[in-house]
């Protein structure tokens, strides 16, 4: 007797770890993100079940700043991820590990806020509403090579200043550099929504550039790991339901201003990031519809971090960037 | 008269120093480091050649970069331990002799002693700014408490049996201070001194990753975020180094100052 509902015990552990999919198995794999409004394209994805159409079904891992996500897509801990690119990632690739640079994930664009410069309310009252009015204060970034490292080099330059001109204080994490304005330990902090939000609502500080009116350029992208992108058949697996999700996000948050999706996907990107929906309405950037890249900008950072010592060899764009599996996927996805 | 061989059982338990295998062993772990690279089964980003950080070791030489890390490190420890050494050998030297100071400050180094000072960082940063106050601050903290421990404790070991006898001999107060209880108590405040420069790399290193712009440990996390993992090297071996001058110096300084303790 006892025989008997063991092995039916066994019988049914059996069926619930297979599972009725088994036949068209689901892959698992590692998905690196910021808690950031700008992930909003796969917090749709993974919710919606873009990826699970297509076998997928991607973990999201949540990092704190963009450069330890390019550590783990080298070091092979993640398999996908979706973030900023900076210097270091550039360098990882210099230095002989690959990480391939896929599909378009937010970029700076005219009248769409991503990323900004914001300066302390008390200096913005005196005053301050210019870079010119920064020179030689203190400017918060996450970290020395990072997107915002970036951003504040190029709209100085944009006004005939450089960097030298101001103070640039590393401070390792976005909350942090909203902690530091408004503790006044630094004058301005460059960030991205929704800290940018946050720090308008809350009276800390007032934006004075908002990069996307500035400059527009390729500020995050998704990337692979090299294994995950000689695995090809996943790999362009990943990128249909990546589609699927960009061209939702962009016909519901994009393409119009409000109404039932647009308000779905600031829900859902509330839920995921912890921020409040009014915040997060206002900072859903701009990304292709089709995840198409910016043709050329990758090759225009990269010259510009090794211009600037940060970047130790310029490489060829086609040995970072490979949009093939962007293209397989948009082969038979309509429109 | 026979003579019985009498064999040193004691022989296994002698110190001996070895000098070539104190050598060999640090060079093989260079070679060993050396091969494993020149194979390139490790890439170069995650461990770079002994030599390729000697090369970037130089080449930053050269260019003046070193130069104002090291410089702005070592001024950051200078002060620190230098404050936080004079104060902890006071407060001790205090909370040893003075019955009162003892009643006072015991409880309260007992208190505050155990606080990780790297916990107290973020704290510092808030009262003192994110310059150079908070990172001398938090350094100084760290060698403070060693030091008073030691100290105090090597205050109340002098042998009373001495301090009777200079008092007997018609010395004053502050002749037994000066001359029998800070003397018999300097081993132990060298030791602190000991502990106290290896805690005080550890919290400075730790203060340079907050939002610094220079310093070795700015060096090393910035190395890290731009991926230079050999630049990351220089770092620490310097780290190692700093480490290495620092111990020297106090031996040194120790048997100055101490020549009655010739094994020291």
């Amino acid at each position: 007797m006892r025989r008997v509902v063991t092995a039916a015990v066994l019988a049914a552990l059996v069926c619930l770890a297979t599972g009725p999919g088994a036949a068209q198995p689901v892959q698992k794999l590692k998905l690196g993100v910021l808690k950031l409004t700008s992930s909003a394209v796969l917090f749709l994805g993974v919710e919606r079940g873009y990826f699970k159409e297509f076998g997928i079904d991607p973990e999201l891992v949540y990092f704190q700043a963009a450069q330890p996500i390019a550590v783990a897509l080298a070091s092979g801990d993640i398999e996908v991820g979706a973030t900023g690119l900076t210097a270091g990632l550039y360098n990882i690739v210099t230095g002989g590990v690959r990480i391939w640079i896929v599909a378009d994930k937010g970029r700076e664009w005219p009248d769409y806020n991503l990323s900004a410069l914001v300066v302390r309310t008390d200096l913005y009252d005196a005053g301050v509403r210019t870079l010119r009015d920064l020179k030689g204060k203190k400017i918060g970034v996450t970290q020395i090579g990072s997107t915002f490292h970036y951003n504040v080099g190029r709209y100085l330059e944009k006004e005939g200043m450089a960097l030298r001109d101001v103070e640039l204080v590393p401070l390792q994490a976005l909350p942090a550099l909203n902690d530091a304005l408004t503790a006044r330990r630094v004058d301005a902090v460059a960030t991205a929504e929704p800290f940018v939000s946050r720090l308008e609502s809350s009276g800390a500080g007032r934006v004075i550039v908002n990069t996307g009116d500035t400059f527009p350029w390729q500020i995050a992208t998704v990337m692979y790991s090299d294994k995950f992108a000689r695995d090809r058949a996943r790999a362009v697996a990943f990128m249909r339901g990546y589609v699927k999700a960009s061209r939702a996000y962009y016909d519901a948050v994009l393409a119009q201003k409000s109404g039932p999706a647009h308000d779905e996907v600031v829900r859902l990107t509330a839920r995921y990031t912890g921020a409040a929906p009014e915040l997060i309405r206002r900072g859903l950037p701009y990304q292709d519809r089709d995840g198409r890249l910016m043709s050329g900008d990758v090759g225009r950072q990269m010259a510009w971090w090794h211009e600037h010592g940060l970047v130790k060899a310029r490489l060829a764009e086609k040995d970072i960037v490979d949009e093939s599996f962007l293209r397989e996927a948009l082969k038979n996805a309509g429109r | 008269m026979t003579r019985l061989p009498v064999p040193d059982r004691t022989r296994a338990l002698a110190r001996r120093r070895h000098p070539v295998a104190r050598v060999l062993g640090l060079l093989g772990l260079v070679l060993a480091w050396e091969g494993v690279t020149r194979t390139g089964w490790v890439p170069p980003l995650f461990l770079p050649s002994p030599l390729g950080v000697l090369a970037a070791g130089a080449e930053m030489l050269t260019t003046g970069e070193l130069a104002v890390h090291i410089a702005t490190s070592l001024r950051r420890i200078v002060l620190g331990f230098g404050l936080g050494a004079l104060g902890g050998v006071s407060v001790g030297l205090a909370v040893g002799v003075f019955s009162l100071a003892e009643a006072i400050g015991n409880p309260l180094i007992a208190a505050t002693f155990p606080i990780p000072k790297i916990a107290l960082l973020p704290l510092l940063i808030l009262w003192l700014g994110i310059g150079e106050a908070s990172k001398v601050a938090v350094i100084m903290l760290g060698v403070f408490f060693p030091m008073a421990i030691n100290t105090y404790t090597g205050v109340r070991h002098a042998d009373p049996l001495l301090i009777r006898a200079a008092v007997s001999f018609g010395a004053g107060r502050w002749s037994v201070i000066r001359k029998v209880m800070l003397p018999s108590a300097l081993p132990m405040i060298f030791a602190g001194l000991k502990l106290g420069a290896g805690t005080s790399l550890l919290l400075l290193v730790a203060a340079e990753m907050i939002a610094a712009n220079s310093g070795i440990g700015f060096l090393i996390l910035n190395a890290q975020n731009l991926m230079e993992t050999t630049k990351l090297m220089v770092g620490i071996v310097l780290l190692s180094l700093l480490g290495l001058a620092s111990h020297w110096l106090l031996v040194r300084l120790e048997r100055a100052a101490l020549p009655w303790r010739a094994e020291a």
